[in-house]
Order: C-alpha cells, then sequence, then structure tokens
C-alpha cells in the first residue's frame, strides 16, 4: 500500500516536471535560435538546420563597426535613449502628478476629467496621432527625436490609473495628521506620499524609459522619410528584416536584437517586481 | 482583502453607467447656474456690473491689483486673438475652402507661381481650435463673474481678501491641483482632445488621397462614408471587408484574452505547486521571452515560421509536411506549411504566437495575486475537507477574478486594438486573394485597427479611417459598459485608505 502511493507520487512529479520541461522549451526555443544566428556564420536567415554550421562574432562587430545607408545601430541607440530619458522624465511627472490629484485631493473637476480620460482611453491611439502628425509635418517637426519626444509623452497624463490605484491604498490618516500639522498638500505630495511610493514610482519610471524602445507604430508614423541616421532601434532593426535587406542583414538584426534585449529585459524584470508589489502589495496598510 | 491596488480602476470604469442620469442632472445644473448668475449680477455692485464689460475691475475695486491687471490683459488677448487669427477660418468652415491650389505662370517675373489657396484641413483644425477656444473664453467670462461677485460678498461680510502672494501660496495648497494637472491637462487637449474631434469630423467629409491638402480640398459630404461602411458594390467593398472584419477581430479579441488569461493563471498555479520544485527557475525561463522586446521577437518568430523557414526545413525532414498534406491541412502541391500566408493557418498563428507573448504576463500577475491569497481561508476550507479542486473552484478562483477583473476588460480592449502582433507578423508577408477584400485595401488577417492603420499609412484614406476609429470606439466603450454594469460597484474608492 505504501509502496503504491509512493509510486503515484513519484510518477505526478515527473509529469509534472517533464511538462515544465517541454513547456519552457517551446517558450526559450525562439530565444535560443536568436542567440544561434547572431553568432552563427550565415548572413542571411539559415534555413539548412537549427544549429548553424559554425560560430563567428562577425555580426556583432558589423553591428556596432561598420555602418552603411542601412545599418546604423550606434546612432538608432543613440536616438531611441535621447527620447527615452525625455520620455521618461515628462510622463514620469505627468503620470504622477495626475495620479496624485485624481486620488488625494478633491476638486470640482476632478470627476468628469476622469470621465473624459476613460473616453479618450477607448479610441485608437494612433488615430490622433494621424492629425498630431499632419500638424506636425507643416510645423517642420517631423523626422526627428523631438516630435517623438512629443508624441510619446504629451498624453501621458491619461494613464494615471495603476498610480492612482496605488496612491488610493495610502491610508488618509497619514495625509490628515500632515494636514493638522500644517503641512500644504505640495508638501505632504513631496514628504509623504512620493517617498511610501517607491514601487510605484519605479514602475512609472522604467515603463516610461522602456516605452520608446518597444514602440513601432508611432515611430513609424513620425519617421516617414526612412532616412537611417534618424530611425529609432525599433525601427531600424525593422528595416534590416524587409524583403529587400533580409539576405544580407538578418544576423545582424538577431545581434542587435540581443543587444537591445539585455538591458531591457534587465529593467523589465526590475519594473514587473515593482508592478505586482505596486498593485497586490500596497504601501503601508492603516 | 486589502489588496486591491487596482480597484481605483475598477471604479473609475464604472461611472460611465451614470451618463443618462449625468445628463438631467446637467441640465439641472446648467439651469441653477445661470439662474444664481443672473441675481449675481442684480445683486452686483458698480464692480461686478462693470466687469461685464472690463473682466478686471471686479479684483480692481477689491483691491486685487495683479488679479485685475491679468483678467485685463487675458480678455484683451483674447478679444484680439479671436478675429485676427481665427474668424477667417470659421468663416470657411462650412465648406472647408473653395480655392484650389494652383500654379500659374506669371509673366512679370517669368516663374510659375502659386496662388492664394485654401488648405482644407488647416480650416478643419484651426475651426476646431477657434470653436473650442470660443468656448474657452465664454465659459471663462461667466465663471469670472461669479468669482467677482463672491469677491463682492467677502467685502460685504467684512471676510479677509486675499493678496496676490496668498493666491499664489494657495496654489501649492488647496489649489495645489491646479499646479500639477494644468500641465498635464492642456497636453492632453492640445495632443489628444483636439486631433481626435478632427479626425471624427474627417470622417463626415471625403478627405482621401483624391481630395489630399495642400494641393486638393475635401469638403463635407454629411454621413456617405457612413453609408459605405455598411453597402457593398462590385468596386467598393467596405460593407463586405468591414463585416468579415469586424468578425474576426472580435474572435481574436475573445480568444486571445481568454487563452492567455486561463493559460497565464493555470501556469502560475502549476509552477507554485508545493510539488513543483526549482520554482524561480521555470518563472525565469517564461520571462526571458518576454523580457525580449515585441518586435524583436515577432519579426523573429515570422522569420522562423516563413515559408522557406528553418520550421519549415525541420518539418518536411521530420515528415510533419507529409503527414499534415495527408490530413487535407494543406493542399496537395504544397511544398511547405504556409504559416503565415494561408488565412486560416495565418489566424491560428497569430492565436498561438500571441500566446507565447501573452501567457508569462499574465502568469507573473497572477503569481503576485496567489501569493496574497489569504492562507488561513485555503486552511479552514481544508480542515472542513474540501478538496483541492474544490478549494481552487470556491477560493483561489474567485479571489483571482475579483482581483484581476478590471486587468480582463482592460485587456479585452487593449486586444481589440492589439497592433503589434498582427501587423509585425504580416506586414509585408500576407497577401491577400480575396479581390474583395483587396478592393478596400484589407486582408484576412487584418484587425480593425490594423487596417485602419494601413488605410492611412499606405493608402490616404482617412475618411474611412475615422469612421473605423468611430466604430472601435463604440465597440470598446460598448463592452466597458457592458462588463461594468454587471460589476455593481458602490462608491469603494476611499474604502481602504
Amino acid at each position: 500500500m505504501k509502496k503504491k502511493a509512493h509510486h503515484a507520487r513519484w510518477l505526478s512529479l515527473s509529469f509534472r516536471h517533464g511538462l515544465l520541461l517541454l513547456l519552457s522549451a517551446l517558450w526559450l526555443l525562439p530565444v535560443i535560435w536568436l542567440l544561434l544566428c547572431s553568432f552563427g556564420i550565415d548572413k542571411g536567415p539559415n534555413i539548412r538546420s537549427f544549429f548553424p554550421e559554425g560560430y563567428t562574432l562577425r555580426h556583432y562587430q558589423d553591428l556596432l563597426g561598420r555602418q552603411d545607408s542601412v545599418s546604423q545601430f550606434p546612432r538608432w541607440f543613440l536616438n531611441s535613449l535621447i527620447i527615452a530619458v525625455f520620455n521618461c522624465v515628462i510622463s514620469s511627472v505627468f503620470v504622477l502628478s495626475t495620479a496624485y490629484c485624481m486620488s488625494c485631493m478633491r476638486f470640482p473637476l476632478r470627476k468628469p476629467l476622469m470621465h473624459i480620460a476613460i473616453i479618450l482611453n477607448l479610441f485608437p491611439g494612433f488615430l490622433a496621432m494621424i492629425a498630431v502628425y499632419s500638424v506636425m509635418k507643416r510645423l517642420g517637426l517631423t523626422d526627428g527625436n523631438t516630435g517623438l519626444i512629443i508624441i510619446y509623452s504629451a498624453t501621458s497624463g491619461l494613464s494615471y490609473l495603476v498610480a492612482k490605484g496605488f496612491f488610493d491604498t495610502i491610508p488618509r490618516s497619514l495625509r490628515e495628521s500632515a494636514t493638522i500639522e500644517g503641512a500644504t498638500e505640495a508638501i505632504i505630495f513631496q514628504k509623504i506620499i512620493l517617498p511610501l511610493s517607491r514601487p510605484i514610482i519605479v514602475y512609472t519610471v522604467i515603463s516610461a524609459f522602456l516605452a520608446p524602445w518597444t514602440d513601432f507604430i508611432f515611430a513609424n508614423i513620425m519617421l516617414p522619410s526612412k532616412i537611417s541616421a534618424q530611425k529609432t532601434v525599433a525601427l531600424g532593426l525593422y528595416s534590416m528584416v524587409s524583403r529587400v535587406n533580409i539576405n544580407e542583414y538578418f544576423a545582424r538584426f538577431c545581434a542587435g536584437g540581443v543587444l537591445v534585449s539585455i538591458p531591457i529585459s534587465i529593467l523589465f524584470v526590475i519594473m514587473q517586481k515593482f508592478y505586482v508589489e505596486g498593485i497586490t502589495g500596497g504601501a503601508v496598510k492603516g | 482583502m486589502n489588496t486591491l491596488g487596482n480597484r481605483g480602476f475598477r471604479k473609475a470604469l464604472v461611472l460611465p453607467m451614470s451618463i443618462g442620469k449625468g445628463f438631467r442632472n446637467i441640465f439641472i445644473s446648467i439651469a441653477r447656474f445661470f439662474s444664481s448668475l443672473f441675481h449675481q449680477i442684480a445683486a452686483g455692485d458698480l464692480w461686478v456690473k462693470s466687469s461685464l464689460l472690463l473682466c478686471g475691475m471686479g479684483y480692481f475695486g477689491r483691491r486685487q491689483y495683479g488679479k485685475g491687471i491679468l483678467a485685463t490683459l487675458l480678455q484683451l488677448a483674447a478679444l484680439c486673438l479671436f478675429p485676427v487669427f481665427f474668424l477667417p477660418y470659421l468663416r470657411k468652415f462650412d465648406t472647408l475652402g473653395d480655392v484650389e491650389r494652383q500654379t500659374i505662370f506669371n509673366p512679370e517675373t517669368l516663374k510659375n507661381e502659386v496662388n492664394a489657396f485654401d488648405d482644407s484641413f488647416q480650416i478643419l483644425l484651426f475651426g476646431v481650435v477657434g470653436i473650442l477656444f470660443l468656448f474657452a473664453c465664454l465659459i471663462l467670462y461667466v465663471k469670472n463673474i461669479s468669482w467677482v461677485s463672491a469677491l463682492q460678498k467677502k467685502a460685504e461680510e467684512g471676510k479677509h481678501i486675499n493678496s496676490l502672494r496668498e493666491d499664489f501660496s494657495s496654489l501649492f495648497h488647496e489649489k495645489f491641483h491646479i499646479t500639477l494637472l494644468s500641465l498635464p491637462v492642456i497636453c492632453v487637449v492640445v495632443f489628444s482632445v483636439v486631433p481626435l474631434l478632427v479626425m471624427i469630423l474627417a470622417g463626415f467629409t471625403n478627405f482621401d488621397r483624391f481630395h489630399f491638402p495642400p494641393a486638393r480640398l475635401f469638403t463635407w459630404v454629411g454621413l456617405d462614408n457612413f453609408h459605405a461602411l455598411f453597402e457593398s458594390s462590385l468596386t467598393a467593398t467596405f460593407g463586405y471587408s468591414f463585416r468579415k472584419i469586424l468578425l474576426w477581430t472580435l474572435i481574436w479579441a475573445f480568444l486571445a484574452t481568454f487563452t492567455n488569461y486561463y493559460g497565464g493563471i493555470l501556469l502560475a498555479l502549476f509552477i507554485n505547486h508545493r510539488q513543483t520544485r526549482f520554482k524561480k527557475f521555470w518563472r525565469t525561463a517564461f520571462v526571458i521571452p518576454i523580457a525580449v522586446p515585441q518586435f524583436v521577437s515577432l519579426l523573429l518568430v515570422r522569420n522562423f515560421f516563413a515559408n522557406t523557414g528553418i520550421v519549415n526545413t525541420l518539418f518536411s525532414q521530420w515528415g510533419v509536411t507529409d503527414f499534415f498534406r495527408n490530413l487535407g491541412l494543406i493542399s496537395s502541391g504544397a511544398a511547405y506549411i504556409p504559416f503565415l500566408t494561408d488565412p486560416n493557418w495565418a489566424k491560428a498563428m497569430i492565436i498561438l504566437i500571441n500566446m507565447w507573448v501573452g501567457i508569462p504576463y499574465m502568469m507573473l500577475l497572477s503569481t503576485g495575486v496567489l501569493m496574497n491569497i489569504p492562507g488561513d481561508l485555503l486552511e479552514s476550507a481544508q480542515i472542513d475537507g474540501a478538496n483541492a479542486f474544490q478549494r481552487f473552484r470556491k477560493i483561489t478562483m474567485p479571489y483571482i477574478r475579483f482581483v484581476t477583473g478590471p486587468y480582463l476588460v482592460s485587456s479585452l480592449i487593449g486586444n481589440i486594438n492589439n497592433f503589434n502582433i498582427i501587423y509585425l507578423l504580416t506586414n509585408d508577408i500576407y497577401v491577400t486573394s480575396d479581390q474583395l477584400l483587396a478592393n478596400s485595401n484589407a486582408r484576412e488577417v487584418d484587425l480593425l485597427v490594423t487596417w485602419l492603420y494601413r488605410l492611412t499609412q499606405d493608402f490616404n484614406n482617412y475618411k474611412m479611417a475615422s469612421v473605423l476609429g468611430m466604430a472601435i470606439f463604440l465597440i470598446c466603450a460598448g463592452f466597458t459598459l457592458l462588463t461594468f454594469s454587471r460589476m455593481n460597484q458602490g462608491n469603494k474608492e476611499e474604502t481602504f485608505q
């Protein structure tokens, strides 16, 4: 009897771990292929076998060192970095201040503004972008970093809900006692709410920083002339796998993919940790 | 149960429900507002009455010189700006311009010269801005009267009247929201509200590549584009395409949302089960693929599954291709599996690849939620004799559903608008063989959003894009209202503060 139970337990354990192994292999397969292609000797996509016939670092050297009309990876990286830093600062300020007002303050226009934000969020994002593009083209702001910074950060106030949800969990008694002590709203925001909101601040900052790296649509709209030096990483790497370029640049695309993935994935993991902490853990519980 | 970080989110979405009641309240409050306005004017002293002419007067009368100067300057600026800047556009707003651009040879300068033409887009844009400007000015003008009469009341009752310095410092206390919100709100108005209004109005014009400013004019056409969206003829097939694509969009949104939702929860439960060893290792293995940016992973996967790609090579070596051919899943003449080029295969692949992208996200999220389930609940259920499945069905699942409910709705809407997956996987690769779809620039695998995008970016068909955008809005709004009216939420925003 005892032996039978032990047997069943062993069976379920091995089934469980076997299934997990199979699933994680499925999930990791494309990523492994990305690494293999970036180190393999083929310039185009390797279609003969899963593992390349030889390994080389040449694609990474080409990507960083040799630049031509298609491949200008260092330049793209710089463009994305500039846009990301500006967006990070502006968006974080917008999101956190909007969230604070909507969560902690009471004023007549609060509810109407929240309704309008909901309605605006229901429209597909780039419908407005098309009109903005037409205006910016007339103003000469397309095909450059400025236009993209404006596009990413200007309407970021609309995505305040996650941060507001977090601020909602901070006990009101904290703010009330500070008010009795004579603190103004500005001081409460700076000295009480912000220090307690580390998870959500980290989440907001990192997601604002990551947005320009991963966005493809807005960059595609705002950089219509497709001059290589003006592209962001996403747009540049996309051009490497177009029908014309793929046989020459696919390995370099993979190398570029690996290079941007490393910093992004580190930030992403940190962000996810704080996101879960932020939406499930809350701050100080009263 | 204090782990409801996104309940603000839930609450915010409930509100549109009260729209019907809201309208009645709006009318009542407008009526109240005007009756009190007339009372204020009638009871106002000379300073208040003269504010009707010159907005700053009411402040000068109470020695608020700074505010008085500011109000007067603003009024003068508005009075100058409107006729000079906006009126010329508003005059042409009814036709959106009637002078077409022409290049005429000027015999005096011996050069081709462009006439003073009308730019329909500019007229539409500045017309909208002008109307909004007019509204804002009127509201400020009327509000100013009630502010001034409030000042009068304060003065009569002998109450303290703020100096400019005190007014300024109130911007960091009871009026701190004005300081914080001004810039974000202005930016949203300029970069979201105004462009959206312009694009919505474009749906009532014939703004397309044959009427593309500045070279050509476009003009109002009423509801023609809305008719076009539901009607089909031999050449104009928007009705046909719209039905097909709407159906696929809805199927996609439901499948994508629910496969990811339940897949993610199951995976999280599986990994967090007490029998599973190396939990951290498994979690990391699933997180690595989503840490690669989507544009990289999707573009890679599309080459992975290309017609002459690695998967097809391996599958034909292993005999999988022959197996599928025998099953009749691919045509007998095909040498490869058309993963992303056949309509049915592509749709199935898109949903599978979306699971690959989305399940780890949901796994992460529900792992966090699972850890927060009160342990005593599960324990007492176990003591009462509930088995593992009952505990899952009666405690774990309701808890997860409660916490992630708002997330489910927002990801349904996110999937209706899920641009990246479809566009990055199929753009340049997928070509439709359905002539009726091709006539309206659509493809079987397109969602409403990707169709909209291609209509604007590749075909300059703004009028139909605008109509599609409104359709998407209505669908999303419908889902939001439907789901949240069932949740019957009270005002719980402050329960946990």
